[in-house]
């Protein structure tokens, strides 16, 4: 009798140490993990047919796992033969991947590269102690959309700016008959879930981290809780019309474009997958700033950057080429009018690119009315914690906040409660 | 003679299993060698019974895999005879047809099986919902409420598992000789006291194998949760084999994920020897 954790957490271990030391002695495959969708993959595939004509020898497949799979993926076959070499990484995960040996420092160049080429902030948040570890590349960050057609229907005239005049408007975009809810809520997907309410905390003057301890019991947090049992028991947010799948899509996508959901907290990537679900209707959307809290100096939401690392347990000749090629993929000649092949990648999904040179480039691009709402808020965004036991953090807190979603806990007992596992968790992972 | 063999089950079955055990009672990280492993005894069997994070999202993911084996087999079981039956009736016309159809929901890929069941069961726009419409019942919130989301995975395992018990339960029907019934028949037995008397007494070797292989598939469920519901909602489809996955890989906390694994482990083979035990005091006829 057998169990698949068992094989799992063992054969993986067994087959690690069996295939560590292996190298290819002349050409050179580079695998690229990621989660992007196919249309994606396929303008990764075509730069990477690009560069492998200027670099015989060297072969880069790519490989797509859904959002879910991404960091298992990572942890169960970075160094093993056919292990991803280059995996693009949330930077969230990245304290724990360094502290694991699991991901590259990059050499030099890179490194200089990287602290040269893109802003300070950015250039921190791919780095652990001081060390660069990946390329950054996306930068994420989240504001209010709504949909303008719904608003005129129900006789709004502009975006919520408080959240008083959010909640007004959650309840006037309200209608049970047409199985319409005001504002939507994420489930079932950790980041989905956690970082709306981060946004709403932030714009509320709090945070989910002050000096590396969990604040979750602050006022500013418990007014955020409040916020959401108020949504929920008006009936303004149905809990049931937020769920999401694997790929972050399902319910909560599918409501938002069917225009049965007037309002919801996202981020700028989501551009590509309203495009795709809404056609020509996607001119209704808009975006604004996140409103403000009762205790908040003004609007403020979360960011978050993603990054591409390398395996550790990668030959020297992968590590090298994947190196190499991310030098050049990141770089100011590899895509069209002085950007990089990256940021015509990133750009293709609605996502704000982070090298200098990528933002001047795309300055146009940036200035839709779409993507404009985001850069605009993008100055005053708080960047989401990333610490030892962030992930496990996260869905702890996501819980707690889908408790109160479905009426499970009251905003009072999660907030108490999200505090005492945030405590015991941060604690544990940093022993 | 058996060195081969007996090799080949000591490094693939009971090495990784020993290990298993050993690291249960460490703190490592499964993304290190076994060397950096340090023994904390039963630290890691108190934190999963305890009231940690860790602990309630362990023991509310034991229930969960506890009640879906459970629904599982009550569906499974019954339907399974049900349809066993009705091709088994040599009278019954396309019964061949049938029995493939219902083999056949066996064979595609959970993958594929998943997609669709996302999308059957989409609150706003799935077919189901529209169904039910047509009969007056209002739509159902499946996937997305935490009272109806395990209960949707069930139906979804039912689904897809029904044809492959369906076949056991003809192959068990098949052992019963016609004799036996046509004697019950003279003796003025008929429809049920038929079903009663004969086909279920002598089903009881198939049915006891059939539930063993149904609870360990269940306890096994781990594709619909990983690809459509991540756990949720509020962790009311989070089963064994998805958390232990989440702890002992994603979080890299092999000591944790290996001590759950363990402890799945341990209450796979008492459940299993407790059916076995049931069984044999059942009176022989």
């Amino acid at each position: 009798m057998t169990i698949r954790p068992f094989m799992g957490l063992f054969l993986g271990s067994a087959i690690a140490a069996l295939s560590t030391g292996l190298a290819w002695a002349e050409d050179v495959t580079v695998s690229f993990l990621t989660h992007w969708p196919p249309e994606t993959v396929a303008k990764l595939e075509a730069a990477a047919a690009t560069y492998s004509k200027d670099h015989a020898g060297v072969k880069i497949e790519v490989r797509a796992v859904p959002f879910g799979d991404l960091l298992t993926t990572l942890r169960s076959q970075a160094g093993q033969a056919g292990g991803p070499t280059i995996t693009g990484i949330y930077d969230l995960w990245l304290p724990e991947l360094a502290r694991d040996k699991l991901v590259n420092a990059a050499p030099e160049a890179n490194s200089t590269d990287v602290t040269t080429n893109w802003p300070k902030g950015v250039a921190t948040a791919a780095s652990v102690g001081g060390t660069v570890y990946g390329y950054p590349n996306e930068i994420d960050v989240y504001a209010l959309n709504y949909n303008k057609k719904l608003f005129e229907e129900a006789g709004i005239t502009a975006a919520p700016k408080t959240w008083d005049e959010f909640f007004a408007a959650a309840e006037k975009l309200t209608n049970k008959d047409k199985g319409q809810q005001g504002f939507g809520m994420i489930n079932s997907w950790a980041a989905g879930v956690v970082h709306p309410f981060a946004s709403l905390l932030a714009s509320n003057g709090g945070s989910l981290v002050v000096d590396g301890k969990p604040a979750l019991d602050s006022e500013n947090a418990k007014e955020t809780f409040d916020l959401y049992e108020k949504l929920i028991k008006s009936g303004a947010s149905v809990a049931t019309m937020g769920t999401a799948d694997a790929n972050t899509t399902g319910p909560f996508l599918d409501n938002f474009v069917s225009g049965k959901t007037g309002m919801i907290i996202m981020a700028n990537w989501w551009e590509s997958a309203l495009k795709a679900g809404m056609g020509e209707r996607f001119a209704d959307i808009a975006t604004a700033p996140i409103p403000v809290g009762p205790k908040g100096d003004g609007p403020h939401s979360i960011s978050y950057s993603w990054m591409t690392v390398v395996s550790e347990g990668a030959s020297d000749a992968e590590k090298k080429a994947a190196w190499d090629f991310l030098a050049w993929f990141n770089g100011p000649n590899s895509g069209a009018n002085g950007a990089s092949a990256m940021g015509d990648l990133l750009q293709s999904m609605g996502i704000l690119p982070s090298r200098t040179s990528d933002v001047a480039a795309f300055a146009e691009r940036l200035k839709t009315p779409f993507l404009a709402g985001y850069v605009d808020v993008l100055s005053q965004a708080h960047p989401f914690p990333t610490v030892l036991g962030g992930q496990e953090f996260t869905e702890a807190l996501q819980g707690h906040i889908e408790a109160v979603q479905f009426g499970k806990e009251t905003a009072a007992e999660a907030a108490a409660a999200a505090q005492a596992d945030a405590a015991a968790i941060l604690e544990k992972a940093a022993k | 003679m058996l060195a081969p063999g007996i090799g080949l089950i000591a490094v693939f079955i009971l090495v990784p299993m020993a290990l298993t055990v050993a690291l249960a009672f460490t703190k490592w990280s499964s993304q290190t060698p076994f060397s950096t492993a340090t023994f904390i005894g039963l630290d890691n069997f108190a934190e999963i019974f305890g009231s940690s994070s860790v602990g309630r999202d362990f023991k509310g993911a034991l229930i969960n895999t506890a009640l879906y084996a459970l629904l599982s087999i009550a569906l499974i079981l019954p339907l399974s005879i049900l349809f066993g039956m009705l091709i088994h009736q040599a009278q019954l016309r396309g019964a061949n047809i049938l029995r493939t159809i219902l083999f056949a929901t066996y064979m595609v890929p959970m993958i594929a099986v998943a997609l669709v069941f996302s999308k059957l069961y989409s609150p706003s726009e799935g077919p189901f919902n529209q169904m039910l419409g047509w009969v007056g019942i209002g739509p159902q919130p499946w996937l997305s409420s935490p009272d109806t989301a395990l209960v949707s995975v069930v139906l979804l395992n039912v689904w897809q598992q029904v044809g492959y018990f369906t076949i056991l339960i003809i192959a068990g029907l098949t052992q019963i000789p016609p004799s036996l019934y046509d004697a019950a028949r003279i003796d003025g037995a008929r429809g049920l006291n038929l079903f009663g008397f004969i086909t279920l007494p002598l089903l009881r070797r198939t049915l006891l194998f059939s539930a063993v292989i149904a609870l360990i598939n269940a306890v096994q469920v781990f594709e619909p949760v990983a690809l459509i519901t991540q756990g949720g909602p509020v962790g009311s489809t989070n089963v064994m084999t998805y958390y232990i996955r989440r702890v002992g890989i994603e979080r890299a906390q092999g000591g944790l994920g290996s001590a759950m694994s363990v402890t799945l482990l341990l209450a796979l083979v008492v459940t299993v020897t407790a059916v076995f035990a049931l069984a044999r005091r059942e009176p022989q006829r």
